[in-house]
């Protein structure tokens, strides 16, 4: 279950008990807010009819005043007369307000206000001894009748009052007791009883949630552990050392094979600085090499070993190795450590040694055969003037063998300089002029392609100059040429072009040897097959290993070499592509190459 | 009796007219080619006894030459003077003799004697200086 639908049913069983707890307590609220209006209204009611009765006392007792002064005339007798003024104003002016929206009431309380007042004015005529109504039984009777009328009057609203209350009491009172208690009581029920099974069953579902991702989280832990375990198997399975470091280059993992060739059990080496395990030095100087996981930080991509270089394991043994050093990237992208794969070379170095050897030597033996050709026309001329010469009497002619044997000479030696010259080493790369060179090797092939009559067209556009090895870029330039030659055959066609390659076409500005025939291309696959050791399409004629050699030599000196198909008109065969920088990298650290 | 005849093949102009001169002091009549087709059209319309054949020419190389004048007169010895040390032993079957330029003229004319011999058979001419 998703964390998120965890949290959404937790809110629920939060917040929906919540709300509706709230909308009982409204519901409560507004119950009691009746109730209370209820017994207010009631309370008011009392109030009125007390206060009612108070006015009826007090008049009672004002006319009570009254009667005793008019039949005594003791003025000490007016004093519930007076006595009652004040208050019965205040009387009136209360139930006024108190009545106040009741339309009836207010109309028996103006009634007997006017009543009142009437028996108040003949009361204060009274008080004032006004001798026609003193001790008159006309007058009395009239009095009487007056108060009777208040008496009524009050009578009216008190009665009026009791049926009002009772109405009131009858509508307000016995609802919210019984059935609004019993409808609260019910509310409050049910909506407990909703919370109760919506809480319930969301905590049932939250469980069942919590369950399942605790499920979910063990496979996932069962899973990562089994996929450790495979990725653990196979790098420790497969047949080049592996060992992965953190960020701060300390050793985390090795397998079998890095174990073996470090010298380190895997259980020491983990923890420890990888310079501290993979001891790599440069094989020719022994300075130490440096450290791969500082070139990946530095980098953040797959890099390469510097060439020639050895590992010295723990008990002193050195290995010759190929590695790479690549970033392990996070999910998040992030470089979070950096894993080593390496393998023995050693073997491999030292067969490609002996193969190199090999080649030089049948490179050796052709020149040889060249040298010795070249050499031997001359040489017969010689031996053939001597014997002329040894029976010869005419000086003339003698004089004439003489001058022929001494040119025949003087071109074997040429030959021979011219030769030895052009294979010559040199230990540090020099200038090399490629037109120059590529005319000392046509010098060597002349007689190959005029046997072949081949028609040889020469594009050498501009000087060109580069710095390199010359007997190196000889053999390159030799060989391609001999290939162009077996595949051009009879009365074929080959054009050398000679240009100087611009910067921005490759690494850097240098020169460009453009050979090519009118043989019969390169097979379809070939053209990266061609360049591998004893591949070759000459059958028995071939060592295989010429381009092999030759793109050794073109890399160590920073170029390239490549073949094609050309598809012109006139050369319909392959194109060979020799890349030579102006400034080689030949004797600088460098990429492996195959060349010693 | 009229000198053995001998046809030379070579396309180094100055090394053939130098052998001319060597065969020619022996005794024997010489006819030079400078290329393979010169020297075949010389080997079918002339009453060529022996052949010297140089190997590597252009155009044509020796051994194709050697071939075709066997096909033409498979008894006419030829004998292969080349500047290769080895020459292919296809090419080495074709011919009679094959040897080295250089080995000098003593052995050359040697074996032209000796070849000559035995293609003569029980005839009295032995070719031989005069």
């Amino acid at each position: 279950m998703k964390q998120r639908e965890f949290r959404r049913i937790l809110r629920q069983a939060v917040y929906v008990p919540i709300l509706l707890l709230l909308l009982l307590a409204v519901f409560f609220i507004a119950q009691l807010r009746r109730f209370s209006n209820a017994v207010n209204d009631l309370h008011r009611a009392d109030l009125i009819t007390n206060s009612i009765i108070d006015l009826q006392k007090l008049i009672l007792d004002q006319e009570t005043g009254m009667r005793g002064y008019e039949l005594t005339g003791d003025p000490a007798m007016l004093a519930p007369y007076n006595a009652g003024m004040q208050p019965i104003q205040q009387n009136f002016a209360d139930l006024g307000s108190l009545l106040s929206g009741n339309s009836a009431q207010e109309q028996r309380l103006t009634t007997l206000s006017q009543r009142y007042q009437l028996w108040l004015s003949r009361a204060r005529r009274i008080v004032a001894n006004d001798k026609t109504l003193i001790n008159n039984p006309e007058a009395d009777e009239e009095n009487k009748i007056l108060m009777d009328n208040i008496r009524s009057a009050v009578h009216q609203m008190l009665v009026t009052q009791e049926k009002q209350r009772e109405e009131q009491f009858l509508r307000e009172t016995p609802y919210v007791t019984k059935a609004d208690l019993l409808t609260t009581l019910l509310a409050a029920f049910i909506i407990g009883l909703i919370v109760a099974i919506f809480t319930r069953q969301r905590l049932r579902t939250v469980s069942r949630s919590y369950d399942a991702t605790l499920a979910e989280v063990e496979q996932h832990t069962r899973e990562a552990h089994e996929s450790r375990q495979r990725f653990k198997t196979t790098l420790e399975s497969i047949g080049d050392g592996v060992i992965a470091c953190d960020m701060k280059g300390r050793v985390q993992f090795m397998n079998a094979i890095a174990a073996s060739l470090t010298g380190w059990a895997a259980e020491d080496a983990t923890g420890r600085p990888l310079t501290e395990v993979f001891h790599i030095i440069h094989e020719e100087t022994r300075e130490p090499a440096e450290n791969p996981v500082k070139v990946v930080q530095r980098l953040k991509k797959v890099v390469g070993l510097a060439n020639h270089t050895a590992l010295v394991s723990r008990d002193g043994r050195e290995y010759v190795i190929d590695d790479s050093a690549a970033p392990i990237l996070g999910p998040d992208g992030k470089m979070t450590g950096i894993v080593l794969v390496f393998h023995d070379v050693t073997e491999q170095r030292r067969t490609e040694a002996a193969l190199i050897a090999g080649e030089k030597l049948a490179v050796a033996g052709r020149l040889a055969a060249s040298i010795a050709h070249e050499i031997h026309n001359p040489l017969d001329s010689v031996s053939n003037l001597l014997f002329l010469l040894k029976e010869e009497k005419d000086p003339a002619r003698r004089d004439e063998y003489l001058t022929m044997a001494e040119q025949e000479l003087a071109r074997t030696m040429q030959i021979s300089r011219t030769m030895l010259s052009l294979y010559r080493e040199s230990k540090a790369p020099v200038t090399v002029d490629l037109k120059d060179l590529i005319e000392g090797v046509m010098l060597l092939l002349e007689r190959r392609i005029a046997m072949q009559q081949i028609d040889m067209a020469y594009e050498f556009v501009e000087p060109c100059t580069v710095e390199g090895f010359p007997a190196e870029i000889r053999q390159v330039v030799t060989n391609v040429l001999v290939n162009a030659i077996e595949a051009a055959g009879m009365k074929g066609r080959i054009r050398i072009r000679l240009r100087s390659a611009p910067a921005e076409e490759f690494r850097g500005a240098g020169a460009m040897i453009e050979v090519a025939d009118s043989g019969p291309g390169i097979q379809n696959g070939d053209a990266h097959r061609l360049f591998r050791p004893f591949f070759t399409t000459k059958g028995e004629k071939g060592t295989g290993l010429g381009l092999w050699v030759s793109m050794g030599i073109v890399q160590k000196h920073g170029g390239s070499i490549r073949l094609s198909n050309c598809g012109e008109a006139q050369y319909t065969g392959a194109c060979a592509s020799i890349y030579l920088p102006s400034k080689t990298l030949a004797g600088l650290d460098h990429p492996a190459s195959p060349v010693a | 009796m009229s000198k053995p005849f001998i046809l030379c093949v070579d396309d180094e102009e100055l090394g053939l007219q130098i052998r001319r001169a060597v065969l020619e002091r022996a005794g024997y009549s010489v006819r030079t080619a400078l290329n393979g087709p010169e020297g075949l059209d010389a080997f079918s319309s002339e009453p060529i006894d022996l052949v010297v054949l140089d190997y590597s020419m252009p155009g044509m190389h020796g051994g194709d030459v050697a071939l075709e004048m066997r096909r033409l007169r498979p008894t006419v010895p030829i004998i292969l003077l080349s500047a290769y040390v080895n020459l292919p032993t296809e090419v080495t079957r074709i011919v009679d003799c094959s040897m080295l330029k250089g080995d000098g003229p003593e052995l050359l004319l040697s074996k032209i004697q000796e070849f000559l011999s035995e293609r003569a058979g029980g005839m009295s001419h032995g070719g031989g200086r005069e």
